[in-house]
Formats: structure tokens, C-alpha cells, sequence
């Protein structure tokens, strides 16, 4: 399953041990200067760069990496070439012939810098979700005066989606050792079934849960040790290395401002 | 001394299924009881009494002599004297980290963070997880869970461990390592609750044993003289140990000379074979 590839890769991999604070404020840094850019050189820098980060230091397999990378690839690609022909008007660079429809030249430049701003910007995200375990984010928003209620409430879907997952994975193999996907009709039948069963299930857990949390003296506030790591520890170099790189791609996003491929 | 203590409790859930009838169940201090039923006799649902989180429709559950109080005071206290390892490891466990889930009762007592932090350590060796402190749960095997919830209750301390099936799910090796460690607490002091099916398990630790059909206790005390009642064992869907059958087959069909009560456990068995062995020869 995909969802269990991604938090395992999360879980296993060579920069999880790095400070999370740290890897938070990179990557979203990052993602805003992706973000503010104005042509496409610094988002593709942070395409690749990202990407050399995740599979080179991180380790995460290539091929997973693709997979990942697949969807919004798709979506930014398909994007692309939707603004390259039907936006904007100007010189025309390619003719395509049919319908009279041309790639104009400010709407494949508008359409590359979408393209590559998504890209950009999807690879922040995958660093982070490629090397951090979904439960550590969500610890670092307490830092950003995120109510309590709602981060532990966090903690237990988080446990508990596996749970289900795994137990909705299992109904759907019992389903279909009985044949119950052999037909659109049955399939529908089936799935329905699945669902509804999966919500009863849900509710029974949350009871035994509630009970097993009760018996260990719970009182409705989900009390944490001490953080074990703190925004203070990511340490001078790194964050030295941090502004560094930084200001690197503001300047780069400064002199960059005007470039454009027509 | 009677540490845990139930007198004629009944209890039926909301729906109407009349879960237990007249139970008295008693555990005495130091000693390892065991619940013998077949499935739905009601063994969880009177394990969930010894610690107020259900409450009996009628009678008393005493925990040390004093009668159990339902208010918020009251139930903090007996959860910290009796603690209940779940029978499945999945609904007890909810923490993202094996840590942060061991931690989570010690924490709720009220302990300083170093003193957690000390108790998550020894607990998870104690029942040999160290080194997973940072794993997920849901990366963990089913024994593992099972290690990992009992370290839980561990870490909490208590007075008497309560296990609802303690061994299903493992390997035999895991189910006996399992057991050596609840034996190993014992010895220590902790007085030990377990429900099981495992009919050979039970003979080889329990000091007495409690058998639980639909609701109610049918039979009650030492292991030799509980399974000495061969119809009533098998009338509750349960069986002798395997040695224990061997012997009432070798006495029945065979006309050995090995009487009631059988002997339960292989050493036991060497044993009465041997001497009927000298007494021949
Ligand atoms: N939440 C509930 N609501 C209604 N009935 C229940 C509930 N939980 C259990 N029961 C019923 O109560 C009876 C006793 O169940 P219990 O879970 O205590 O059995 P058990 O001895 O633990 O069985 P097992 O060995 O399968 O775990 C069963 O008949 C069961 O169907
Ligand atoms: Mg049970």
C-alpha cells in the first residue's frame, strides 16, 4: 500500500534524525522562494536540488520517488501545455495546425513558470514528508500556538488510520475471496457493505480505546514528556547553512527576475 | 489476603445480553490466578469490573478490602493499584511511538519527566523492546504490540497485573517467554491475573484457577483439582491438558494404573510413570 510505503519511508530513512524544526523551516523557506519567484530558473534549482537531497542523502528509492512524483507531475505538465496554448496572446512560437491553435510566447513562458513553481514547490513537500513521520509535524505546530485539542487529536487519527486501513484491507480481501467484486453491481454492493461495517468497526474501536486509555488513569488531556528536541538544537551551522542558502535563491530569484525562454 | 474481591456482581450490557451472573471471583495476594472460559464466557467483561471501568448492575468489587468508589478520586486510585493489559494490543495502543504510548500512564499519574523516562526505559527491557523506542506501533508484529502494551501497564507500577489473554497470537516460544516474565513479576511480588483458553499454559504457573462459563464460575481452585472434574471442563467447551489426557486414555482404554487427579504437566507425568515403573520392578 502506498500510504504504509510513505510512512515507512518516513520512518526509515538517513536525515530522519535530523532536527524536525529544522527540515520544517528549510523546506517551507524554500517553498516561498519557489513561491515568489517570477521565473522559472529558481523553481527548477529547487526541483533538482530537492531532489538530489532525497535521494541521495535521504536514500529513499528512485523508483518510489517517481511514483510520488507521478501525480502532480501529471497535473503540472497537463497545466503546462493548457497555458501554453489557450492563454494569452503575443507572437506566436509554434504552430499547431489544427483549429488554428499556436503555442502564444507569454503563454508557454506563464505556463513553464506554473509548471515549474508546482514542481518547485511539490518537492519542498516531498522532503518533508519523505523524511519526516507524519506524528513529528505535527508536534512542531505547537510552536505556532496550534490548540492542544486539535494536535492530539491528530496523534490518534494518525494511529488509528492505520489501524483502519488495515482492517479495511482485510475486509476487502475476505470480499473478494468470495467473489463479492465480480460484478459492477456486486462491487457496489460490496463496497457499501465495507463501508458501512468499517464505520461500526470505528466506532467499537473508539470505545476499547477509550476504555484502555481510562484504565491507564487518561483524565482527557493527552499529557507528553518534555520535548525531547527543540527549535534551539538545530544548531549555529545549520541555520548559518540555512540563510545561506536562502539568500543564495533570493539573489537568484532577483536576477533572474526578467529571464524568460521566448 | 484477598487482593481483588467480587461478590455476586451481575452485569449486562446496554443491549440486553446478560454478560455475568453472581460472579465471585477472588485473587489473593502474591499468587497467580488464572480465568479459564471458552470464548464470550464473560473473562473480559469481568476484567473490566476490577477496575471500575464497567460497573456491576448488582453487587460489590473490593480491590485491598475497600469497596470500589466510581467517582473520579476513587477510580484514579484503583487504576494505579490494578492494571489491565487489553486483550487486543491495537485498541491499547495509540500513541505514534512505542515511547510515547509506555509513557502515557506513568505520565497521567503525575510523575516528573525524568522518573518516566527511567520507568519507559526499565519496562521496555523488562519485557525485551528495547531499542524500539521511536518505532510506530503499526510498524511493530503482533507480539511485539503485545510486549510493548504489557510494558505500558509495567511502567505504571501496579499492585496486581491484570492480562486478558496474554499469550494469543504468539509462537509458542513467544507465549513462554511471556509467561516466564508474568512468573518473574510474580516472584517479585506482583500479584497476576490472567484469562486464557490455554488449558496447557495454566497448570504450569496458576496457583488457582477460575472457570467462567456463559456468565457464570463453574468450578473453582487448584489446578489438579479443577481439571479433576473431566465433564465439567469439557461441558464448557474446554479440554484437559494434553498430558492430562493422556493419562485418563491410558488409564481408561489401556488399564494403566493412573488415578484421579491426572497429573497436569510432563514433569509431573515422568514422575507417576516412573514410580509405577519401581513399584513393577
Ligand atoms: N459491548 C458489548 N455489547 C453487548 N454485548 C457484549 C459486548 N461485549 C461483549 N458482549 C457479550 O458479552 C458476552 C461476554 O463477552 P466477553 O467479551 O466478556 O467474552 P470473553 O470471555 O472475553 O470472550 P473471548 O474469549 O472471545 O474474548 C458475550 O456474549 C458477548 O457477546
Ligand atoms: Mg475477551
Amino acid at each position: 500500500m502506498f500510504e504504509n510505503m510513505l510512512d515507512s519511508y518516513a520512518h526509515y530513512n538517513n536525515l530522519r534524525n535530523m532536527n524536525t524544526y529544522f527540515k520544517v523551516l528549510f523546506s517551507i523557506l524554500t517553498m516561498i522562494m519557489s513561491l515568489i519567484s517570477t521565473s522559472p530558473v529558481v523553481p527548477s534549482i529547487i526541483a533538482v536540488f530537492m531532489s538530489a537531497l532525497i535521494l541521495l542523502k535521504a536514500k529513499t528509492p528512485w523508483r518510489f520517488y517517481l511514483k510520488f512524483l507521478l501525480i502532480p507531475f501529471s497535473f503540472a505538465l497537463l497545466t503546462f501545455i493548457f497555458m501554453a496554448i489557450f492563454f494569452g496572446v503575443g507572437a506566436h512560437v509554434l504552430e499547431l495546425g489544427i483549429f488554428n491553435l499556436a503555442v502564444t510566447q507569454d503563454g508557454f513562458n506563464l505556463g513553464l513558470l506554473v509548471f515549474a513553481r508546482i514542481m518547485g514547490g511539490f518537492t519542498c513537500l516531498a522532503f518533508l514528508a519523505l523524511t519526516t513521520p507524519m506524528n513529528e509535524l505535527f508536534k512542531t505546530l505547537e510552536i505556532v500556538k496550534m490548540p492542544k485539542i486539535i494536535l492530539e487529536l491528530a496523534m490518534l487519527m494518525y494511529r488509528y488510520i492505520f489501524v483502519f486501513l488495515d482492517e479495511a484491507i482485510n475486509m476487502y480481501h475476505a470480499q473478494e475471496t468470495r467473489l463479492g467484486y465480480s460484478s459492477l453491481k456486486k462491487s457496489l454492493n460490496s463496497l457499501g457493505m465495507l463501508a458501512s461495517n468499517l464505520f461500526i468497526k470505528t466506532w467499537l474501536k473508539g470505545e476499547q480505546a477509550y476504555m484502555a486509555m481510562e484504565s491507564r488513569c487518561y483524565d482527557g488531556s493527552i499529557k507528553t514528556m518534555k520535548k525531547t528536541e527543540s527549535i534551539k538544537d538545530i544548531g549555529a551551522r545549520n541555520l548559518a547553512l540555512l540563510v545561506l542558502f536562502e539568500v543564495f535563491l533570493v539573489s537568484v530569484v532577483y536576477f533572474t527576475a526578467n529571464f524568460r525562454v521566448f | 489476603m484477598n487482593v481483588i474481591e467480587t461478590k455476586d456482581i451481575t452485569y449486562s450490557y446496554p443491549d440486553g445480553t446478560l454478560a455475568l451472573k453472581d460472579v465471585e471471583f477472588n485473587a489473593s495476594k502474591g499468587k497467580i490466578i488464572a480465568l479459564l472460559g471458552p470464548n464470550g464466557a464473560g473473562k473480559s467483561t469481568l476484567f473490566l469490573h476490577f477496575n471500575g471501568i464497567l460497573k456491576p448492575n448488582k453487587g460489590t468489587v473490593r480491590v485491598n478490602g475497600e469497596p470500589l468508589k466510581y467517582d473520579k478520586e476513587g477510580l484514579m486510585k484503583v487504576r494505579q493499584k490494578v492494571g489491565i493489559v487489553f486483550q487486543n494490543p491495537d485498541d491499547q495502543l495509540f500513541a505514534p511511538t512505542v515511547m510515547e504510548d509506555v509513557a502515557f500512564g506513568p505520565m497521567n499519574i503525575g510523575l516528573p519527566d525524568e522518573e518516566v523516562e527511567k520507568r519507559v526505559k526499565e519496562s521496555l527491557e523488562r519485557v525485551g523492546m528495547e531499542g524500539m523506542e521511536n518505532k510506530a506501533p503499526h510498524h511493530l508484529s503482533g507480539g511485539q504490540k503485545k510486549r510493548v502494551a504489557i510494558a505500558g501497564i509495567l511502567a505504571m507500577r501496579p499492585e496486581i497485573m491484570v492480562l486478558d489473554e496474554p499469550t494469543s497470537g504468539l509462537d509458542p516460544k513467544g507465549a513462554s517467554q511471556i509467561m516466564h516474565l508474568l512468573y518473574q513479576l510474580n516472584q517479585e511480588g506482583m500479584t497476576i491475573v490472567i484469562s486464557t483458553h490455554d488449558v496447557d499454559l495454566v497448570p504450569l504457573y496458576a496457583y488457582n484457577v477460575y472457570i467462567i462459563s456463559e456468565g457464570k464460575i463453574i468450578k473453582e481452585g487448584s489446578p489438579l483439582k479443577v481439571f479433576e472434574d473431566v465433564e465439567t471442563i469439557r461441558g464448557a467447551n474446554l479440554r484437559l491438558p494434553r498430558i492430562a489426557h493422556l493419562m485418563e486414555i491410558l488409564e481408561k482404554e489401556d488399564k494403566l494404573p493412573f488415578d484421579k487427579p491426572y497429573p497436569l504437566t510432563i514433569g509431573e507425568a515422568r514422575r507417576s510413570i516412573l514410580k509405577e515403573f519401581d513399584d513393577k520392578g
